[in-house]
């Protein structure tokens, strides 16, 4: 059989696909919605994609391709507005967060087509736990060996994409103690984890070709991987954000990684070796737990500081590129939270706190979404 | 002296209670055998209801049934205000085609069953209550389904919205009638006018009173759910017959209080608010009474009307509903499936016609011929046309 072909693309481009919740305005529990808020998007004439995704009550919004944060974020903006008027007519609320905060697994009913049928029966219950929501961003790389060594060099910043997306502290009615509990349900499938230590396209396609004999895998949509090439479309795609409680958020989080991706390919600050992923786990736990509070090690120099801080740091390192790419809007949002405003997790337990009313959170989330401040 | 005197006399005394633990008991088996045969389980309730009722083997007799007319009064009002909590007031504001589609589903069903009765040579003023009559969706049929099958979606939450809204019409429309017919038989303008605005307004009133009183003490009660359960039921029963002793519309003042509960509750904090196992029963006993109620020795003389009224009914319906689908953002298949989501007639058409034949009892006879048989076409095919819409939705939850 073939290999899989990377197709080339330009480099340093972007694009985003954000899972959403469709909740009811009751008790603002998961509801069936999808198909026909997709049938009411429809007929409008915006750019990029809404889709109905893995289950009734999610729905993915995804953008085209652009070189420029601003652009990608007004293009969130304009998707998010054609959202909200077709859920308004069908009394339906959107939401961002990683989890839904009430969601028991038994109600939930998977989408009809064949291919989620198919992971419903392999993973059974787990796939209706996979009911989590996230943002995935996509980067341009020209060709297969540029996306692995992007891929393994942004390996040392996952734990940033995790905490600064950090919106899943609730998950099937309780506090997790986590800021992204949606991060633990990914981790039970068999598929998820790091992308293995290849730097090589031709070595990636031999790995590729030994677990398809295998019969672990069909296509590279069944790896669930932190970072995962998507040769289709020439990009990687970081998988390990929560979906943020806004576009604004979502918009900011793929300008820091295209100002790191940038950082990374020209400066080559990180010598490649597989060394980079002994604390990996460690670091990712940290992130999910304690989201910036959190401990990170550096793989290269053993140092020990809050991911908090290491954040701090590398947007310094990274704010010339992110001047070059103009987007530095992006990254000010960023240094904001790092500063002390805090990622979505922090802002969900202080609006819980306030009325320890789950179904009200899951409201203030919606409005939140929608562009309300507050 | 009897010697045997410690031997029971014969025969046994029954009395009310017990009738009525032997109906939920008879009732409970019924609704397993029919979820075993893959129909509504509220068939079988109605099904135990008609076997134990006064034509069959006559366990719940007239007099039963006349005596718990208050258990039907509260179980209604516990429905009721269950589906006034469902209806959000402000969808009909952010999709205003979705109020026109309530008004012309409505209307057309009126429509309809007046030309079909009036046709088939039935007097104009029982053409007339019989098609108000009929606008009413039965809201203990669709509120329970929607529950066992854990149907969540755009056809349940519209079935709901507009069996809340068409229940509130047709108790409206009848009163206006029945103003009309005070003019017709007595000639008291003032109270033709009159009767309908206290109606509307002082059960409107008398629910959002209420609301307000349940919303304040749950604030009191803070997080326990057993106490907002209660005082929620509580306060349900006193409205439902306070309704009753103000000459007031027990559904329209339970549909208010639960409208007005849920827009009054601004923290979300109660949404979860329902009846659980106790609402469970009350639904059983509503639909098992109702059906019991039935005078089925009315049906053979009314059959042709009945059906005529059944069919009309549908199709004024659906006509509303696809008429009005593509402008308030349905897709015309979904939008039939709401219309057959909309067949079921229960208990509220049977407390209208109770209470018209109470107030008029010239022409209560040949309204209920009619109504009646239709009610007894409609508690087999009501249900199933609403189940075989929810489930064509692709709305319920996978069964095991």
């Amino acid at each position: 059989m073939e290999g899989l072909e990377f197709k080339r693309s330009a480099p340093l481009t972007l694009g985003v696909e954000l899972e959403l919740a469709l909740v009811n305005t009751r008790d603002c529990d998961l509801t069936r919605a999808a198909s026909d808020l997709h049938a009411l998007t429809e007929g409008a004439i915006h750019p990029g994609a809404i889709r109905p995704e893995a289950s009734e009550s999610m729905i993915e919004v995804s953008t085209s391709v652009h070189s420029r944060h601003g652009a990608l974020a007004a293009e969130l903006r304009e998707l998010r507005g054609h959202v909200l008027a077709a859920a308004d007519r069908l009394n339906v609320l959107v939401t961002g967060g990683g989890a839904h905060p009430l969601q028991r697994s038994s109600g939930r009913r998977i989408s009809d087509k064949p291919r989620f049928g198919l992971l419903s029966e392999l993973y059974g219950d787990l796939a209706k736990r996979f009911a989590v929501f996230g943002l995935h961003i996509h980067l341009g790389c020209p060709d297969g060996d540029d996306a692995l060594y992007l891929l393994h060099a942004l390996s040392r910043y996952v734990p940033h994409f995790i905490a600064l997306a950090a919106a899943s502290p609730y998950y099937q009615g309780v506090d997790t103690a986590f800021d992204s509990a949606r991060g633990n349900a990914v981790f039970a499938f068999p598929l998820s984890g790091r992308a293995p230590f290849v730097l090589r396209w031709n070595d990636f396609n031999g790995y590729f070709a030994r677990v398809r004999e295998m019969g672990i895998v069909a296509s590279p949509k069944d790896l669930y991987w932190d970072i995962r090439p998507k040769p289709e479309h020439g990009t990687i795609e970081i998988r390990v954000c929560d979906t943020p409680l806004t576009v604004d958020k979502a918009a900011a989080l793929a300008a820091y990684a295209q100002a790191l991706a940038r950082y990374l390919l020209v400066e080559r600050v990180h010598p490649l070796n597989e060394d980079i992923y002994l604390p990996y786990g460690y670091n990712r736990f940290q992130a999910c737990r304690f989201g910036l509070e959190g401990e990170l090690i550096d793989p290269a120099t053993r140092a020990r500081r809050s991911i908090g801080e290491d954040i701090a740091a590398t947007l310094e390192a990274a704010a010339v590129h992110a001047r070059e790419l103009e987007g530095e809007e992006g990254l000010a949002a960023l240094a904001e939270c790092v500063r002390g405003a805090g990622n979505d997790a922090r802002w969900m337990r202080e609006t819980y706190a306030r009325t320890e009313s789950l179904p009200d959170l899951v409201y203030r989330q919606a409005q939140r979404w929608r562009g309300a401040t507050r | 002296m009897d010697e045997f005197f410690f031997l029971p006399s014969w025969a046994v005394q029954v009395d009310d209670l017990q009738r009525l633990a032997l109906l939920l008991l008879v009732a409970v088996i019924a609704g397993e055998a029919a979820h075993w045969l893959r129909v509504p389980r509220l068939l079988g309730w109605i099904a135990a209801g008609v076997a134990l009722g006064p034509d069959v083997a006559g366990l719940i007799d007239r007099d039963v049934i006349a005596d718990q007319y208050g258990l039907l009064q509260i179980a209604i009002g516990v429905v009721l205000f269950e589906l006034g909590q469902r209806v959000d007031l402000g969808w009909l504001r952010r999709n205003a085609p979705l109020a026109g589609a309530s008004v012309l589903e409505s209307g057309l069903a009126f429509v309809a069953i007046f030309t079909v009765l009036w046709l088939l040579e039935a007097p104009p003023r029982v053409a007339a209550t019989a098609g108000a009559i009929g606008i009413a969706t039965s809201p203990a049929v669709v509120l329970t389904l929607a529950r066992d099958l854990r149907a969540q979606g755009q056809v349940t939450e519209r079935v709901l919205l507009l069996t809340a809204l068409n229940s509130a019409y047709a108790v409206v429309v009848v009163s206006v009638l029945i103003a009309w017919l005070h003019v017709e038989y007595r000639g008291e303008w003032l109270v033709a006018a009159a009767h309908p605005l206290y109606l509307i307004f002082g059960s409107a009133a008398l629910g959002a009173a209420f609301a307000a009183v349940l919303i304040g003490a749950l604030r009191l009660l803070g997080n326990r759910v057993e106490a907002h359960f209660l005082s929620a039921l509580a306060l349900v029963v006193v409205a439902v017959s306070l309704a009753a002793a103000l000459n007031l519309s027990a559904v329209l003042a339970a549909l208010a209080f639960g409208t007005c509960a849920r827009a009054f509750d601004r923290g979300r904090r109660f949404v979860s608010l329902d009846f659980g196992r106790l609402g469970r029963i009350l639904v059983m006993l509503l639909l098992a009474l109702a059906a019991a109620s039935l005078e089925l020795e009315l049906v053979p003389a009314g059959l042709l009307a009945g059906a005529a009224l059944v069919v009309a009914r549908y199709f004024g319906k659906s006509l509303g509903l696809l008429a009005t689908a593509g402008v308030s953002g349905l897709a015309p298949r979904k939008a039939a499936l709401v219309g057959l989501g909309l067949m079921p007639m229960s208990a509220v058409a049977l407390i209208l016609v109770h209470e018209t034949s109470t107030l008029f009892p010239e022409f209560g006879p040949a309204l209920a011929t009619v109504v009646v048989a239709a009610l007894a076409l409609l508690e087999v095919v009501g249900p199933l046309a609403a189940q075989f819409a929810l489930e064509r939705a692709g709305e319920t939850a996978e069964r095991r």
